[in-house]
């Protein structure tokens, strides 16, 4: 449970990271390394080099930018967590963020991190789903934006190009909406076997808009569309609850029939929970 | 001797503290970080170790390449079997006729058996470089037909782990159920009850350091049983015994598996004494989770002949214990012994007859851990209970109460030949039942969410304490010495063959010691875990520490109190058997001045030798030795063995939360009546209590090491095996009740194993009540996973829906 050799490189600006990404295609960078570094004693990541993004300070910002909340990809997660501009407009946030390990590693552990690395069954994602965020990528041809519903393309997949750098998450912040954050796993701190992130926002008492992920039930964050689409357009009832809850399936995912059975009827618990929560 | 009268002495004894909450000895270093464990034994020019270990179930090896890896800068050597010269194979002790050699070598050669098996150790100047080595290492591996769990081993056409052998069976001893006609006389019900694979998962993992200087071989080692480990040094290397020092630092937990002396630690000390320089070894996590025993996976096929009103005559049926590779010592079948002798526990039950089988697989070689079959053979014992209950509509808790033994009827011989000593069985049952029983109440008549359901479950059994080391290791005995030395000061050091791993045996020998010899705590100095400067003994495991220590203790002390006493008459004037012992001081009964100090006496028997009495030996300083009484370490004829000297006992009742949407099972409330006889220090038997509560949760939730079909381990690191964290265990509440063992000293009974057994069957039959309206949802295995609850739910209500 030793890494093997590797170069460090501290990298003081996100110039400095790019080049640094570009010089070396076997480079990797490191953020609170959490879940890489865990990787490396176990040797089943082999980078030549890590570059640590930690000291670049264009990544640490936390700020409501025109509409949306923008958050550093270097945030540490408990640092979000404990926000009160994240409290404010991004509750959703707050929320999913008191599931993500113990305190000890939610104090190293970055926003970015977590959903660069894309682990399935990681929180961070779904809330990126559900509220429609969006991922700020700086690479050698400059700035782009990804959608986290392309973002996200399988089990610690993402869009992200290697020579890449993802430096913020952009999330709207939504009116007249409301969220819940429900997890369940098997022991306190570990990573979901199963959660559902949701956001309503509603006209009055009618659900104008729904929006439902589910993460530790597949291959990543999942939209839950057939369910969502059972609550648009309605007052949020206990009958609509119960609705939307019997919409969720897991067919694409590659489950035997006992484990599809068991995460499809944990699935439908957690989602009539959030829903739920969301009518208190 | 009166024992009773002896106890009543000690414990009535004003300032004793026998019986009071005392902060431990051992609290200040081992909280303030001043503990020194193996991976601190700092030796200059010490050089690390790391081992290749086999990627494949089952392979023959047919050659292993390691040149790339003797070229890397910082590489001193690479080993493999061949080149272990002068190493013999781990000896098999049992009897041929009990069970099949395996003849293990600590490193693979002719064949490898599981994943994680040592193939080659690499010595560099660092452990990163020695890993880097290791990937450098190609072994040519022929991959062989697997056998990844005990149902293929034991399918007639099963691939075969040992050359020569006709089938997978380590262990095969049947019995003679069919001659019992009580299941043809009598209703019968029969069960299958499984449990799963596990284990310690100590905090501290293991780790040898050994350095080979001035013709003497020192090993320091993370042990429970440093003079075991240097007779299997011995054995392995061919070095007398006397030119070998085993050393246990500190020692971070061992919960049994490091009762075992492993392939590494042979070959640690092997390179030490090789390359003439100190060589050190620390496991890593991913190596104790595929190369430390595991243990518990059994199937337990039971059968009971039952009257109407519930009472249990007789009970058969088999036992399969999955042995892994079988590669350990002790041999990992013993457990399934000690299961079946311990199988009826406390209940009125005339006959039994359980046939042991136990197989190999290319698995992780299975070994101890903390029961050592208790957990396994009460479960099923409990599970089948319940369901007596159920055919014959019994109320379960009013079942155990009708076929718990009575106070009169004890001493009580089990069938199994254990003779159960004292104990409280019935009262502590009643006391948890009525815990239980408001508890639940208390519960459901608080609101609740509608998915959420309460059950209560209760347990209860019987410990065997202090056992022989029977027969699976070459040793026929449980004894254990202390030697206890004065100083011309009146200091007293006193050594045991007990060793320390967590279980505050520092603060256990020095009360006892104090307390017999009349002598203030703090004159006393404990010194175990060194095989140079402690008397031989067996170590610590099967909850013997305190029962053997005392035993040891009490006569070595009675000994010298008897020369105190005549060197104290000569100096008093007075006749020694009228010399009394009071807070440290000896004066002539009745007559509290003058008097005089153990300084006094010891100066005078050390360093003023010339005013003793003529018929009087200078020195004041004895070795003693115990083996507890009433053991028989053979079995008899009918198989029947009465393996231990007293017999502890204890009830659990929990109160499992049952989430309906999730299959969540959490636990409300634990309540434990445990009886270890007289207790020295309720904080430590607590501790105890609590320590096993919490790994029994564990096993019965959370713990698994599953392997998939090829013989590949699925739970590798602690993202996998999922201990319970302090969220996960409820606090506990503790009675302690007291029937002190009639045949010892001390009237203490072990109390280190106890916690453990009974989590699994009381956390099924909480699970079981509380989804009762749903129809019979059965628990018969464990771990209790949220999936195998939701799927208990389902087939009961399909049952309720088809009935």
């Amino acid at each position: 449970m030793k890494p093997p050799p590797f170069a460090y490189a501290r990298a003081e600006s996100t110039a400095d990271v790019l080049e640094l990404l570009a010089a070396d295609e076997d480079a990797k960078v490191l953020a609170g390394g959490q879940s890489l570094v865990p990787m490396l004693n176990f040797r089943f990541a082999r980078p030549s080099t890590l570059v640590d993004v930690t000291y670049v300070e264009a990544l640490q910002s936390l700020e409501r930018d025109k509409g949306h909340l923008s958050i550093g990809a270097t945030v540490p997660q408990l640092v979000a967590e404990r926000s009160p501009l994240v409290g404010s407009d991004c509750p959703l946030i707050a929320q999913a963020l008191g599931h993500v390990g113990h305190v000890q590693i939610r104090s190293r552990g970055t926003v970015g991190g977590s959903l660069a690395h894309a682990d399935p069954a990681a929180e961070l994602p779904a809330v990126a789903l559900a509220l429609d965020a969006t991922l700020v990528v700086l690479g050698q041809s400059g700035e782009r934006t990804i959608p986290a519903g392309e973002f996200f393309q399988g089990p610690y997949m993402t869009a992200l190009d290697d020579t890449e750098l993802l430096v913020a998450a952009r999330f709207p912040v939504l009116d007249a909406t409301r969220t819940a954050f429900v997890e369940y796993s098997r022991r306190s701190g570990d990573f979901a076997e199963g959660a559902v992130a949701a956001a309503l926002t509603f006209d009055g008492q009618t659900v104008s808009r729904a929006r439902l992920a589910a993460t530790g039930v597949g291959s990543g964050p999942l939209r839950l569309t057939a369910a969502e689409d059972r609550l648009t357009g309605k007052p949020l009832t206990e009958d609509a609850v119960e609705a939307a809850a019997g919409e969720v399936a897991l067919e694409g995912q590659a489950y035997d029939a006992g484990a599809r059975a068991y995460k499809t009827a944990l699935l439908r618990a957690l989602v009539a929970r959030s829903l739920r929560q969301v009518m208190r | 001797m009166d024992f009773l009268e002896h106890q009543r002495k000690l414990f009535a004894r004003p300032g004793s503290g026998l019986g009071d909450r005392r902060p431990r000895l051992e609290d200040d270093r081992l909280l303030t970080g001043a503990g020194r464990y193996v991976a601190d034994v700092s030796l200059p020019g010490a050089v690390s170790v790391a081992f290749l270990r086999s990627q494949l179930a089952h392979a023959r090896v047919r050659g292993i390449d390691t040149e790339a890896a003797r070229a890397l800068d910082g590489v001193i050597g690479v080993f493999t079997a061949e080149d272990l010269e002068g190493v013999s194979p781990v000896p098999d002790f049992p009897d041929p006729g009990l069970a099949r050699p395996v003849g293990a070598f600590p490193l693979g050669r002719d064949r490898v058996r599981y994943v994680g098996a040592p193939l080659a150790a690499v010595v560099a100047v660092d452990r990163y470089i020695a890993e880097d080595a290791v990937e450098l290492i190609y072994p040519d591996l022929e991959p062989l037909p697997t056998v990844a769990s005990m149902d293929a081993a034991l399918e007639p056409d099963a691939p075969v782990l040992y050359d020569g052998w006709p089938d997978n069976l380590v262990v095969d001893v049947p019995a003679d159920g069919d001659s019992d006609d009580a299941f043809q006389r009598l209703r019968t019900v029969s069960g299958s009850y499984r449990m799963q694979r596990q284990g310690a998962a100590p905090m501290e993992c293991r780790g040898t350091i050994a350095n080979y200087e001035d013709d003497r071989l020192t090993v320091w080692t993370s042990t429970q049983f440093p003079h075991i480990a240097r007779t299997m040094l011995h054995y392995v290397l061919g070095i007398p015994e006397r030119d070998i020092r085993v050393v246990a630092p500190d020692v971070g937990g061992g919960f049994g598996q490091k009762s075992q002396v492993y392939a590494e630690d042979y070959v640690v000390a092997w390179l030490a004494r090789h390359l003439k320089r100190p060589v050190r070894w620390i496991e890593d996590r991913y190596e104790n989770l595929v190369g430390s025993v595991q243990a518990r996976e059994v199937r337990i096929d039971l059968e009971a002949a039952v009257h109407e009103n519930g009472e249990i005559e007789a009970v058969r049926g088999r036992i399969f214990q999955d042995l892994g590779s079988a590669e350990s010592f002790p041999n990992g079948f013993n457990p399934a012994f000690v299961a079946v002798g311990s199988l009826t526990g406390q209940y009125r039950i005339q006959r039994q007859h359980i046939h042991v089988t136990a197989v190999a697989t290319n698995k992780t070689p299975a070994g101890a851990y903390r029961g050592f079959g208790i957990p396994e053979g009460c479960f099923a014992m409990e599970r089948i209970v319940d369901r007596i209950a159920r055919e014959l509509d019994i109320d379960p808790l009013e079942l155990r109460r009708r076929i718990t033994i009575r106070p009169d009827e004890v001493p009580y011989t089990a069938p199994s030949g254990a003779e159960i000593d004292s104990g409280s069985h019935l009262a502590s049952l009643d006391h948890v039942i009525e815990r239980g029983k408001a508890a639940l109440e208390a519960i459901r008549a608080e609101e609740h969410p509608p998915e959420l359901r309460f059950g209560l479950g209760v347990a209860t059994y019987v410990e065997g304490v202090a056992p022989t080391y029977f027969g699976t290791t070459g040793h026929w005995t449980a004894q254990d010495a202390c030697d206890i030395r004065f100083d011309p000061d009146g200091g007293v050091t006193v050594a045991v063959g007990v060793s320390a791993y967590g279980q505050s045996l520092r603060t256990m020998v020095a009360t006892v010691t104090a307390l017999e010899l009349g002598v203030p705590i703090d004159h006393v100095r404990v010194v175990m875990g060194d095989t140079d400067s402690a008397p031989y003994g067996l170590g610590s495991w099967g909850s013997r520490s305190t029962i053997v220590a005392s035993g040891a203790i009490h006569r070595a002390a009675g000994e010298l109190k008897d020369k105190a006493a005549r060197i104290a008459a000569a100096m008093l004037e007075a006749a020694p058997e009228d010399i009394e012992f009071v807070d440290g001081r000896l004066h002539v009964a009745g007559t509290p001045d003058p008097s005089v100090s153990w300084g006094d006496v010891a100066e005078r028997a050390l360093i003023r030798t010339h005013l003793l009495p003529d018929d009087v030996e200078p020195g004041l300083e004895i070795r003693a030795t115990y083996d507890p009484p009433g053991i028989e370490h053979v079995p008899r004829e009918d198989g029947r063995m009465n393996a231990c000297p007293t017999y502890t006992n204890a009830s659990h009742a929990v109160i499992v939360r049952v989430d309906l949407g999730t299959g969540d099972v959490s636990l409300v409330r634990y309540i434990v009546a445990h009886d270890c006889g007289r207790v020295l220090n309720p904080n430590i038997v607590d501790g105890q209590i609590q320590g096993g509560v919490a790994q029994g949760i564990g096993g019965t939730l959370f713990e698994e090491f599953p392997y998939d079909d090829g013989g590949q381990p699925l739970a590798t690191s602690f993202m996998d095996y999922l201990i319970p964290t302090s969220s996960e265990v409820p606090p506990m509440e503790i009675e302690h009740f007291e029937s002190p063992a009639p045949g010892l000293p001390w009237g203490a009974k072990g109390a280190g194993e106890a916690g453990i057994i009974g989590p699994a069957p009381a956390i099924a039959a909480g699970v079981e009540d509380a989804l009762a309206e749903f129809g019979i949802a059965e628990i018969t295995a464990t771990p209790i996973t949220p999936r195998v609850v939701l799927e208990a739910v389902r087939a009961a209500r399909g049952a309720a829906v088809t009935a």
